[in-house]
């Protein structure tokens, strides 16, 4: 199980790659599906364990609902707000995609070079996931930083927050369900909030590009 | 004797193989496209034909011209050979390194470019002008891919790579197989001028890499380029299939014959299994701008070099 | 031996007055003083190679002392300067026997027996730096040698662009060598005694650091480490093309020697990050020198760009070679710098002869352009041959000696990823990349020069009309590019010579994996458990060879071959506008690499054609940014100058008392300064 949870982070960290390779919204909010897709995959995995080694439920029922959340419901709701809004499309990167490509790999690097040196009683799965999906949230960080448009922002900052998923499930084999749970209901509010914004964006500037936002300063 | 046998197995391997599993390829294409398509031996008979055919030379073209073929297609045969189909054919001592492989690689290259230029036609240089520009942001990408392989496996010598596959019975598995494996697919999409890169059955002289360098060969010339164009996409499929995919069970050398024979028949297995996997990336998607390509390599350049990153936190 | 060694100075020496005394008579003074230095070379070449093989100790060839203390000429020889030697011979005997033949076309345009003369001095300089004993007589040898190679290279002076060449070549080396100054002195401070030998003790830590940087710096100028190679590309295709060769077969190797000799040996090192610099320099000046080639049409800039690549892959070992050497792991550090010193013997072999090759380009053409060039194969088949193999060779293709340097320094590379800490790993996975890199871009870069000069139609009408060069050119550029593919296929021979320098300096021998150079197959080079043998995938790729041409031959029986014009689209009538040019071969790299080159492009219409659309006539400019001149040495010396404007008024008033009392001053400061250190010490 725990080379098929290592398999995993692996993807996570290649579908956070993906989405630093993709141009279009749609791939974007597609490439965002994919990852949640296999954060839910790992966090049943470990329900299923949990379940049957441990016999709690938490985890497992933790992986249903992320199921319905993330790869269903945010993706259909950002489809939404994204078809709401006039499509046009334009240049979305402030830097080029091989750079980008390039960059996230340097972001890898980093990671693994500060987390290396943590010694104890880490073992070396745990470290690994740690590297993953740390990487994951810094490329999502990353990913808002170069994106021109709102969507891009709610992408990079949905990408960050499973990257924060991952590493409490799988260095730590998940936090208190309560807590999990108030991150969930927290993200749900963001992403309708985020979504009206763009809205609102789109309405005030004709335009979904944040660049335009600066024009608000006095 | 041994070396003998090994070197005439394996030649009749590729001859053999190499012209199927482009006919595969075309024929799933052809499927998916609600077409009948050519016959899986379609290719045999066009060589056949083409070496039967008079041959045109330009008359600008000097020396080079005529040897490029044969010098292509030995060197891409010389690099397969170095590429056993199954570890049993490779027990029978034949050293072969993986970087001398892929520069064999290169000296075919070399010259097939060098005989784009030399009929002085527009669509050679072209042809060979891009071909150089994919070569040069491919080719990291390749070396670091198989010196992590390497790495895995303790040497850079292609058997025990191989061996590495014949021990590690779920390979394809691993954390970073996986990212190798992408990546080496990406590169070989690149380098056999498949589809987002390269599109293998257009004449349209404004977008072809490899059939532009091709451009002004005919009879045996063409059969012995074409040859080994489809050798080295065997080659490719080779690594993946014998580095990546399972044959775990094919260890045991108590009844050789046997073993070798269910050795040979996985082996095509695979190659038929990513023989699919390439028509399916080349009907999904569609060809890349050209300067589009040096996101493809930096994206296999990544896969590779998270592949090398997750191998040495996790170890082997 | 020692008898033999100074025979073969006093022959420099004769050759070098010989063509001063006679050079009126150019035809006898080319012909007596190239067949001297071609001899003397000859006889060097077999000395050293004896000394390699026969001897392992260091030997004295030569002392000339004077009264004045630490002021003297002694001559060692050990295995270092004697493979160093060997390099030299070698190019310059095919030099020599090239100029018999190249210089028939400067005969009575400019002076060749000062030529002859500044040449055969050049050579004997080059000597004595390898073989210098003495921190003296090095820096005055290397001196000496920067100086007439700054002669050479402005040798054809009426032309403005190579006084341009010469002076920003006489300032960096200039600079180079005022840090070795420094270093020297150092040194001499420190230890108290002026012979080049190990000091790694008597140095403390922080003065070895900073020696360090100067040595670096002090060399990489005449290595050309990027960013200190500016006057590299400026000062080869200046120079006359046998000079280029020396310049860039064995001048800048010079710099290597030294590196070797005054960090390795002198210098001890004994820290890791020393060998992470150099190995980074190197990496980035493999990757940067090629990119630069590869746009270049000026075949002779291509090469010197081309040369900082190989100094970059040669440095890339040598960086290796120092880790290891620091971790005290020996095998590897062996085996580095035996890749290190194979790729410096390859390249002098192969860069001699491409820019032999580019003289005799130029001989026969008149023109040191790509874009005019074209179809040279079919009227100079048999340099186009030679040509072929060098460049095949620096390609690093098999079965040429280029490929088992690079081969050997990506298993030095791998050795260091499987023995090191996780730091070092990323680096050199890096480095794989780099190297990689730069190897695919090379065989892009020769590509281009040996497809748009050689092949397709000839693009002026000096390309049209050109004949094939004289017998004694072809023997020069013959005799350095066979031995490539020679020593592809038996890289033993010149391996176990290495072999002693890395025993001398490691205490490990790699013999083991070097398996005669029997003829047998399957003999390969093994190193790290993987094993190659050019010679017997050759002999296979022969067999194959004559196999398949008998099939093919046999089923295609009864076909001829028609030769027919090339393909036109219907147009009628290919010419060789038609073709693609050099600098659109290069064009879909400056696009993905505009972030480096910065191109900028100008087009204007002269002639209004038929239809707006189609003009009758029309330029085109492609520029590229020499972006360290731009961003670096620009600026840099526009402050200095402004600086120097500003300020000599206030020290060069003019006023003759103000000039007086700094001289005062001076004196002064100096009698002060003898006090404080005798008070002190």
């Amino acid at each position: 199980m725990q080379t098929f949870l290592d398999l995993l982070s692996v993807l996570i960290l290649i579908s956070a790659f993906i989405l630093t390779a993709t141009k279009r919204i749609n791939s974007y909010i597609k490439a965002f599906q994919l990852q949640s897709f296999l954060l839910f995959l790992a966090t049943f995995t470990l329900g299923i364990y949990n379940f049957t080694t441990k016999g709690f439920l938490d985890i497992f029922i933790l992986s249903i609902i992320i199921f319905v959340l993330k790869v269903i419901y945010i993706p259909r709701l950002l489809h939404n707000t994204y078809n709401r809004v006039a499509y046009k499309v334009e240049k979305d990167f402030f830097i080029n995609i091989p750079s980008s490509i390039l960059i996230c790999a340097a972001l890898v690097i980093l990671t693994y070079y500060s987390l290396y040196s943590l010694d104890g009683a880490l073992n070396i799965h745990i470290k690994f996931n740690l590297v993953n999906s740390l990487s994951v949230v810094l490329i999502g960080l990353f990913f808002m930083i170069s994106r021109k448009k709102a969507i891009g922002q709610i992408v990079g900052f949905l990408v960050l927050e499973n990257g924060m998923f991952t590493t409490a499930m799988l260095s730590a084999q998940g936090m208190p369900i309560i807590v999990d749970l108030g991150i969930l209901v927290d993200l749900l509010t963001a992403v309708m909030i985020m979504g009206m914004l763009v809205f609102k964006i789109n309405e005030s500037f004709d335009s979904i590009n944040i660049e335009r936002l600066r024009n608000l300063r006095g | 004797m041994k070396l003998l046998l090994y070197v005439f197995m394996q030649l009749v391997l590729v001859l053999l193989l190499a012209p199927l599993v482009d006919g595969i390829i075309k024929k799933i294409k052809a499927f998916s496209q609600k077409r009948k398509g050519p016959p899986l031996t379609q290719m045999y008979f066009d060589l056949y034909k083409l070496m039967k055919k008079d041959t045109v030379v330009s008359e600008t073209a000097s020396w080079v011209f005529r040897t490029a073929p044969y010098i292509t297609f030995i060197s891409t045969l010389l690099a397969f050979m170095f590429f056993p189909a199954t570890v049993i054919l490779h027990s029978i001592s034949f050293q072969g390194d993986i970087i001398l492989a892929i520069y064999l690689l290169g000296i075919g290259r070399f010259f097939m470019v060098l005989a784009g230029l030399d009929t002085g036609s527009t669509f050679g240089g072209m042809g060979s002008s891009r071909e150089v520009m994919i070569a040069a942001l491919i080719e990291p990408a390749l070396i670091v891919v198989l010196i992590t392989l390497g790495l895995i496996a303790g040497s850079t010598s292609i058997y025990d790579i191989m061996l590495l596959n014949l021990q590690g019975n779920s390979f394809i598995l691993n954390p970073y197989s996986i990212l190798l494996f992408a990546a080496i697919f990406l590169i070989l999409l690149a380098e056999t001028a498949r589809i987002p890169v390269d599109d293998p059955s257009t004449h349209l002289e404004l977008t072809m890499i490899h059939e532009a360098m091709l451009l002004e060969y005919s009879g045996k010339h063409l059969a012995l380029m074409e040859l080994a164009s489809v050798i080295k996409q065997l080659l490719f499929i080779t690594i993946l299939a014998n580095f990546f995919l399972p044959t775990g069970w094919l260890g045991s050398q108590a009844t050789p014959m046997l073993s070798f024979l269910l050795a040979l028949i996985t082996y095509f297995f695979k190659v038929v299994c990513i023989a699919l996997l390439i028509a399916i990336a080349e009907i999904s998607t569609v060809k890349l701008r050209f300067f589009s390509v040096p996101n493809l390599a930096a994206i296999s350049f990544a896969l590779a070099f998270l592949g090398f990153m997750q191998f040495i936190i996790l170890g082997r | 031996m020692n008898d033999y060694f100074n025979l073969i100075l006093v022959i420099y020496i004769v050759a070098a007055f010989f063509s001063l005394i006679f050079s009126k008579k150019h035809q006898l003074t080319n012909l007596i003083a190239n067949i001297l230095s071609a001899t003397a070379s000859l006889s060097l070449l077999i000395l050293t190679a004896l000394h390699l093989i026969v001897s392992t100790s260091s030997v004295e060839l030569l002392r000339i002392t004077t009264s004045v203390p630490n002021i003297s000429l002694v001559l060692k020889i050990d295995n270092l300067s004697a493979f160093f030697l060997l390099c030299l011979a070698i190019l310059s005997m095919s030099v020599s026997i090239f100029s018999i033949g190249y210089m028939k076309h400067y005969f009575y345009r400019i002076n060749i027996g000062l030529f002859n003369c500044l040449y055969n001095i050049f050579i004997l300089s080059m000597i004595l730096v390898i073989t210098s004993s003495n921190l003296i007589s090095f820096l005055v040898c290397w001196e000496i040698m920067s100086l007439i190679s700054y002669a050479l290279v402005v040798y054809e002076h009426d032309q403005p662009e190579n006084s341009k060449a010469g002076l920003i070549y006489i300032i960096m080396t200039h600079l180079g060598t005022a840090f070795l100054i420094i270093a020297f002195m150092l040194i001499y401070v420190n230890t108290g005694s002026m012979e080049i030998a190990s000091a790694g003790q008597l140095l403390s830590p922080y003065l070895k650091n900073i020696l360090f940087f100067l040595f670096l710096i002090g060399f990489g100028v005449k290595a050309g480490i990027i960013p200190l190679h500016v006057w590299l590309p400026y000062a080869h295709p200046a120079a006359l093309s046998n000079i280029s060769a020396l310049m860039s077969g064995i001048m800048i190797k010079t710099a290597i020697y030294g590196l070797i000799r005054f960090i390795l040996v002198v210098l001890g090192a004994s820290t890791v990050w020393w060998g992470v610099v150099i190995l980074v320099l190197g990496a980035i000046s493999a990757v940067l020198g090629i990119a630069y080639a590869l746009i270049e049409n000026n075949y002779k800039r291509l090469l010197a760009y081309s040369s900082i690549e190989n100094i970059g892959i040669i440095l890339i070992g040598l960086g290796l070679s120092f880790i290891a050497f620091a971790n005290q792991q020996m095998t590897i550090a062996s085996i580095s710098l035996l890749a290190s010193l194979f790729h410096l013997f390859n390249h002098t072999l192969f860069k001699g002869a491409l820019f032999l090759g580019a003289g005799a380009i130029h001989y026969a053409t008149h023109t040191k352009n790509l874009e005019d060039l074209g179809g040279l194969m079919k009227r100079m088949p048999y340099t186009g041959l030679l040509l072929l193999f060098a460049s095949l060779a620096i390609s690093a293709l098999p079965p040429f000696n280029g490929f088992l340097s690079e081969w050997l320094t990506f298993q030095s590379l791998f050795q260091i990823l499987t023995a090191s800490n996780q730091g070092l790993k990323i680096l050199a996975l890096l480095i794989v990349a780099a190297l990689a890199m730069a190897g695919a871009m090379a065989a892009a870069c020769f590509i281009k020069f040996i497809g748009i000069a050689f092949l397709g139609l000839p693009r002026s009408e000096s390309a049209q009309n050109c004949r094939e060069v004289p017998i004694p050119m072809l023997a020069g550029i013959g005799l350095l590019a066979l031995p490539c593919l020679l020593f592809g296929l038996f890289p033993q021979i010149i391996l176990r010579l290495i072999d002693r320098i890395t025993q001398e300096y490691f205490a490990v021998s790699i013999s083991s994996g070097l398996k005669g150079i029997s003829l047998i197959t399957n003999n390969p080079l093994i190193i790290n458990e993987s094993g190659i043998s050019l010679l017997s995938a050759t002999i296979i790729g022969i067999i194959f060879f004559i196999v398949f041409y008998t099939i093919i031959r046999f089923i295609g029986r009864n076909t001829k071959e028609r030769i027919f014009e090339t393909w036109d689209c219907g147009f009628g009538g290919l010419n060789s506008r038609m073709q693609y040019t050099a600098t659109g071969f290069s064009k879909p790299l400056r696009i993905v690499f505009r972030f480096l080159y910065r191109p900028k492009r100008l087009l204007w219409y002269n002639k209004e054609g038929p239809s707006p659309y189609y003009h009758s006539d029309l330029n085109y400019v492609v520029t590229t940014e020499p972006v360290f001149e731009k961003y670096f040495y620009h600026p840099l010396a526009h402050s200095l100058k402004r600086w120097a404007r500003k300020s000599r008024f206030y020290i060069q008033t003019g006023s003759v008392h103000i000039y007086l009392l700094y001289i005062f001053l001076a004196l002064i400061a100096l009698l002060i300064y003898n006090w404080v250190c005798l008070t002190i010490c």
